[in-house]
């Protein structure tokens, strides 16, 4: 996989989306690389959802074009766009809280052995995989297949669906909020997860308003604003504050922290009490 | 794997609740029913209810494991007795030809509650009650309109009457206890052990991702529908070969027999968890809660009651082995 | 097709009202034609009708369609017969409030009312009807009772599928009193709903009650379907030989038992005469002034036993019982 790395896999080109008389999105331009992160930003509402839809197959195009691998492309379904390799995980894992993690690993795909004239499900075999390859993500903790994945804290739970997209080759990995629900600690490690699939030259499209969590994996940056790109740069082109601020909307944050700066200047250090200008 | 014989390992299964459950009402009723409650007589008397009805739980409970729900099976059990009795009875045709008539009956409603669900977004316990009227409708009026009669007779002989309608074993245990056992290990390998069952669990999960990950979740929901609908057909069906004897009215208590006897297995109301072990075991634990009664020297006016708070502490019992099963992890050194 | 028969037969009866005046035209209302039940009311009132149209009179049946709208379709076929100017009317009482104002106006009217079915004695006196045609459950439980006594039973058991419902209770009541009364010993079984419709668990109860009290040797059903739970119940416990087994109600299955002996009897409330009966007594009453010390006239209970089998089930198949 490596010698992918760099390569263009996926690009959005002048894509549009309405639904009935709203725009949703327009003039989305994007493309993921193997073996790098675009960090998608955006505030709610901003149409970042969409676009993971539009990606997964859940919703086609107005008008524009999906390319891969340099071909036009088009998602009828979730199962096209699962068929091309593109893997969605969302917030929760999207797996199944009540089934162990062997089955959940395995669900459609189950390994199976024959018994006399019986086929049956492998159990062993779908355990011993699915903890090899959660803990190839370094989620070692996860040792036991039959454990459900509903006692799985929400970093392992987001662990074990990354890493079933990625044995079941995935090449498009679209991650969801995946550190939205999650402490400190927990998005921690999926962060550390992420800069692992990205090592494993996948394409990641990482989804969040956490621009901390975003500059910590991104190699490239995308801030969508009422549904059209705002700015689109590579890592180290901005800074902390200035994401923030497109992320905002505009340059509302920029003036409330000089304010607040200048406030502080004068006030040998103090920020402001609570008292009326 | 020595981890699953270990004590933790057998609680987080599905039908730990529901085994506990059993043993607790066997010693219930093995106190306060004495001796002939536990004979062979007394035996025969809860498995044969359980029997009858845990051929309709099991794929009830399927369905409930897969998020849906059929109440229709209530109308397909005097579906089945009637249209049994019509046919071989009223116009005294050969069995067989009922007994087939009645099966494939049963698949066609199971078809069109199916197909119903997954063409209509509407929720699959609004469908099945509409068509457990539609049926129920059909059943009185075509019973009437071709007997004159809301009660038909028919008297089977030979070997379709030990086939389906006879008792066993020293005459107590009705030939529908093998049915069930024999319905009952089919069942265990398709949603245990084959690769189906995965996907059962799966769509009682979360219906979407299952059918993101490549699940053919519409027709397992066709087949699903169909177990249950033919499944009530047969036992009402065999209903009427054992009594001689087939009503327009009845089967209602098999809707919420078969439902309670479901989430006493352990299977969860809202779907994505259950065993068939378990329902098998929750459904004999409810026919000893309903028959073991008759063997005490309470009040008959008390059994609802009894009935009640046994099931209650049963489903109680469920719950909290299901928490446990939630966050149960090895306790050895974890890293 | 029907909807013509019926109009036909409508305006037939209307064309005879008008050329008798004199003579008692009569109207009968009752349940629809695909309800068994009221079929064999029907038979009974259509075998009465030759006996009135003899002296010049006539019997319409206004029957009701369905029973979708089912008081208001009653009070609808009352104010019709009201309409057509009839002398006597048979009417069920199936709804007192609904059918009550509407049977008052007929009464006015100057129509001769006669209460079949349903209502009952004290209803019929209230109203001013001139009898009441009918079944009462609590002395067809009396008369189940009373054969049990009769017959060497000493301890019986009213297995009642439907506890807390009037009329099943006042069934049990009556077989319970009757026995109690004769110093044999008698007790109500009453099963939970979880067992209603489901005949195993029924038969399984009756067993289990019958293996726990060896005593028991009569076994009385508040429905006929449930007999047939119960025949099963009688022979798993192994007790075909010491337990009578008795049903409310008759179907054919347990006609069949009572032919081969192994039911001992049922208690049927004889539609028929409710239909044969009510109509003879209103004409004689409006042509002659006739008038029956009896009342009310109970149809119900006729017991069904070997003595009277064979006649019943020439009954069944001319559609009479």
């Amino acid at each position: 996989m490596g010698q992918e790395t760099g390569r263009t896999i996926l690009s959005l080109q002048g894509i549009n989306k309405s639904f009935g008389p709203i725009d949703v999105l327009h003039d989305i331009s994007l493309e993921v690389k193997a073996g790098e992160v675009l960090c998608l930003l955006g505030d709610n509402g901003a149409g970042k959802s969409t676009v993971i839809r539009l990606l997964s197959g859940v919703h086609q195009p107005t008008s524009g074009q999906m390319v891969m691998d340099g071909k036009p492309v088009l998602f009828r379904n979730p199962r096209e766009a699962a068929d091309h390799g593109i893997a969605t995980v969302h917030q929760f894992g999207g797996t199944f809280p009540l089934m162990s993690i062997g089955r959940s690993f395995f669900v459609g795909r189950e390994p199976t052995r024959w018994f006399g004239p019986l086929k049956l499900y492998d159990r062993k075999k779908a355990n011993e995989i699915a903890v090899k390859a959660v803990q190839n993500f370094g989620i070692t903790r996860i040792d036991d297949g039959d454990r459900l994945v509903g006692g799985l804290s929400g970093g392992e739970r987001q662990a074990l669906a990354i890493a079933r997209a990625v044995h079941f080759g995935a090449r498009v990995l679209i991650l969801d909020e995946p550190t939205a629900a999650l402490g400190v600690k927990q998005a921690t490690h999926v962060l550390r997860i992420v800069n692992e699939a990205k090592k494993r030259g996948l394409a990641v499209i990482f989804i969040t308003h956490q621009v901390m969590h975003a500059m910590a994996v991104g190699d490239h940056f995308a801030v969508l604003i009422r549904g059209a790109v705002a700015a689109d740069f590579r890592k180290g082109e901005r800074t902390r504050e200035q994401i923030t601020d497109l992320m905002a909307g505009g340059e509302t944050m920029a003036d409330l922290e000089a304010q607040i700066e200048t406030y502080m200047d004068s006030h040998d250090g103090h920020p402001p009490q609570a008292v009326s200008a | 794997m020595n981890r699953n014989t270990s004590l933790g390992g057998l609680l987080r299964r599905p039908e730990a609740g529901a085994c506990l459950g059993l043993v607790a009402v066997l010693v219930f009723f093995g106190i306060f029913g004495g001796l002939t409650f536990l004979q062979p007589a007394g035996m025969a008397s809860w498995m044969n209810v359980a029997a009858n009805l845990g051929v309709i739980a099991i794929p009830v409970g399927l369905l409930m494991i897969a998020g849906e729900l059929d109440i229709s099976v209530g109308a397909m059990v005097p579906f089945g007795a009637m249209t049994v009795a019509v046919i071989s009875g009223h116009f005294g045709l050969s069995i067989w030809l009922g007994i087939a008539v009645t099966l494939a009956f049963g698949v066609m409603v199971g078809l069109l509650n199916g197909y119903l669900v997954i063409r209509t977004a509407v929720p699959s316990l609004i469908v099945t009650l509409g068509s457990l009227f539609a049926v129920q409708g059909v059943v009185l009026g075509l019973t009437v309109m071709i007997t004159k009669s809301t009660s038909v007779a028919l008297k089977v002989q030979g070997p379709a009457k030990a086939i389906f309608g006879d008792f066993v074993f020293s005459g107590q245990m009705q030939v529908m206890v093998l049915w069930w056992l024999l319905i009952a290990a089919a069942y265990v390998y398709f949603v245990h052990f084959s690769r189906f069952g995965n996907w059962i669990f799966a769509m009682g999960g979360d219906k979407v991702s299952a059918r993101n990950a490549g699940i053919p979740t519409e027709r397992m929901t066709i087949l699903l529908f169909v177990f249950s609908s033919t499944s009530a057909a047969f036992v009402g069906m065999c209903q009427a070969i054992l009594y001689n004897s087939a009503q327009v009215a009845g089967g209602q208590s098999f809707i919420f027999n078969a439902i309670i006897s479901v989430v006493v297995g352990g299977v969860l109301l809202t779907g994505g968890f259950g065993s068939i072990i378990g329902i098998f075991f929750g459904t004999i634990t409810f026919a000893i809660v309903n028959q073991g009664i008759y063997y005490t020297n309470f009040d008959r006016n008390w059994s609802s009651l009894i009935i009640g708070v046994l099931l209650l502490c049963a489903v109680l019992m469920n719950n909290t082995f299901r928490k446990m099963a939630l966050s149960y992890a090895p306790k050895k050194g974890a890293k | 097709m029907k909807l013509m028969t019926t109009l036909i037969k409508a305006t037939a009866a209307m064309a005879l009202m008008a050329t008798a005046a004199s003579a008692a035209n009569i109207a009968v209302i009752g349940g629809s034609n695909d309800d068994a039940f009221w079929n064999k009311i029907k038979k009974g009132l259509d075998d009465a009708t030759p006996g009135v149209v003899a002296n010049g009179g006539s019997v319409n049946y206004l029957r009701l369609q369905n029973y979708d709208n089912f008081a208001p379709d009653v009070v609808q076929l009352i104010r019709t017969a009201i309409s057509q100017k009839v002398d006597g009317l048979v009417i069920p009482d199936w709804v007192p409030e609904a059918e009550d104002p509407a049977i008052k106006d007929a009464l006015a009217a100057g129509i001769t009312v006669i209460l079949m079915n349903a209502g009952g004695a004290d209803k019929a006196h209230e109203l001013g009807a001139i009898n009441y045609v009918g079944n009462e459950e609590y002395p067809a439980g009396v008369a189940g009772g009373e054969y049990f006594a009769k017959h060497g039973q000493k301890h019986v058991l009213c297995v009642n599928t439907l506890p807390g419902a009037a009329n099943t209770e006042a069934r049990c009541k009556g077989v319970l009193d009757a026995m109690t009364k004769a110093g044999f010993n008698s007790e109500e079984l009453p099963l939970p709903t979880t067992s209603f419709g489901d005949p195993t668990a029924v038969a399984e109860a009756i067993k289990a009650t019958l293996i726990k009290d060896g005593t028991i040797d009569g076994v009385i059903t508040i429905s006929a379907g449930d007999a047939d739970a119960a025949a099963t119940g009688i022979q798993q416990g192994d007790k075909v030989k010491t337990v009578a087994l008795a049903s409310f109600d008759m179907n054919e299955a347990g006609l069949a038992r009572i032919k081969d002996g192994t039911q001992s009897f049922s208690i049927d409330q004889q539609p028929y005469l409710q239909g044969y009966l009510s109509v003879a007594l209103l004409a004689s009453a409006i042509d002659f002034g006739t008038s029956l010390p009896t009342f009310p006239v109970l149809t119900g209970p006729g017991i069904v036993d070997s003595a009277n089998i064979d006649a019943t089930l020439a009954g069944v198949k001319k559609g009479a019982r």
